[in-house]
């Protein structure tokens, strides 16, 4: 189903021969995904520094919440049809790869992931149309880029910082894609 | 490395009023914003660099980037240069991030990471292409 690869097993699967840009997007993934797993595992092999790792969890722990909650209101706008298939297709494999690759930090470090389990408020509303989702949606990416560039500066473990780091920068692309979506300017004032 | 970025964005700037001049209509509009924003971040990181008391590199007269540039006849070639430009510029500021070690000038990198990713959505978007295609954004050295 899903057309990108799970960040433990990037570009590795058997059978992706792809065209040269797919397979660049796919060693970029791979890249970042390694990097996640580099940075998740690193704690392990430092007990010492599990203090400090505490609050890297804590950050983590947020960080995939946000995610779940992005990836459920893609989910929610597939099925509802407040979404254009492609994109929301698209949009929605790229949250599964966030959540797994927070998973996969939060595994690491000993940490079962947390589900969401509240609904987003106002999703009623949300849903009430494309415009309306894709502008909902900008503000819930907007959200979550927001809190990665909280998040970063204040991490323990810096082997997180390009993996999260790229994370973010994708949240930053879905917001333009949703705003070209809602069909407003792609950059918001500023 | 923050004097790096810092010449990076100086240069990028710039890079961006030339690439406008091969772009019209809403593209135009686009690439005199981005061009304002490069010009911020250039301006921010110089801050950054003068509270940790050092001296950050000046701008250059637009001439002497301009033969750095490649040739672009089209709006086809002026927005594969943007592609390019930003690539470099997100993957920059990434590695910029690794680097840093004060809260703050780590907040300044990775906000302006977002918004050179923001910015390459944008440039995809103008050329017909995904604006979202991967879901680890890394961009290029």
């Amino acid at each position: 189903m899903s057309r990108q690869a799970a960040p433990a097993e990037a570009g590795l699967g058997p059978g992706r021969a792809a065209p040269a840009e797919a397979a660049l997007g796919t060693r970029r993934q791979a890249l970042a995904a390694a990097a996640l797993a580099a940075g998740a595992a690193l704690p392990l092999a430092r007990p010492a520094a599990a203090a400090a790792q505490t609050s890297d969890v804590d950050h983590l722990e947020r960080l995939l919440a946000l995610e779940q909650r992005l990836q459920s209101l893609y989910e929610a706008a597939l099925q509802r049809d407040a979404i254009e298939p492609g994109l929301g297709e698209t949009l929605l494999e790229h949250e599964s790869e966030h959540v797994r690759g927070l998973e996969m930090a939060l595994r690491a470090r000993g940490r079962r992931s947390p589900r969401a389990t509240v609904p987003p408020p106002q999703v009623g509303t949300a849903f009430a149309g494309r415009p309306a989702f894709a502008r909902f949606a900008a503000d819930a990416e907007t959200e979550a880029v927001r809190s990665y560039e909280e998040v970063l500066p204040i991490l323990r473990s810096t082997r997180l910082l390009l993996p999260l780091g790229s994370i973010m920068a994708s949240g930053a692309q879905h917001v333009v894609a949703l705003r070209q979506e809602a069909g407003e300017d792609l950059l918001a004032p500023g | 490395m923050l004097s790096s970025v810092a010449a990076l964005e100086h240069a990028a700037a710039v890079a961006w009023a030339a690439i406008g001049e091969r772009l019209e209509g809403e593209a135009r509009g686009y690439a005199r914003t981005i061009e304002a924003r490069e010009r911020r971040h250039a301006e921010r990181i110089s801050a950054l660099i003068r509270e940790l008391g050092g001296e950050p590199p000046e701008g250059r007269p637009p001439e002497e980037y301009a033969s750095q540039f490649p040739l672009m006849r089209d709006e086809e070639e002026a927005l594969r240069f943007a592609a390019d430009l930003e690539e470099h510029l997100v993957r920059a500021h990434l590695d910029a991030l690794q680097t840093l070690p004060e809260e703050e000038q780590r907040r300044a990198v990775a906000e302006i990471a977002a918004e050179e990713a923001e910015d390459l959505a944008v440039v995809h978007a103008v050329s017909g292409e995904p604006v979202a295609e991967f879901p680890f954004v890394t961009g290029t050295q």
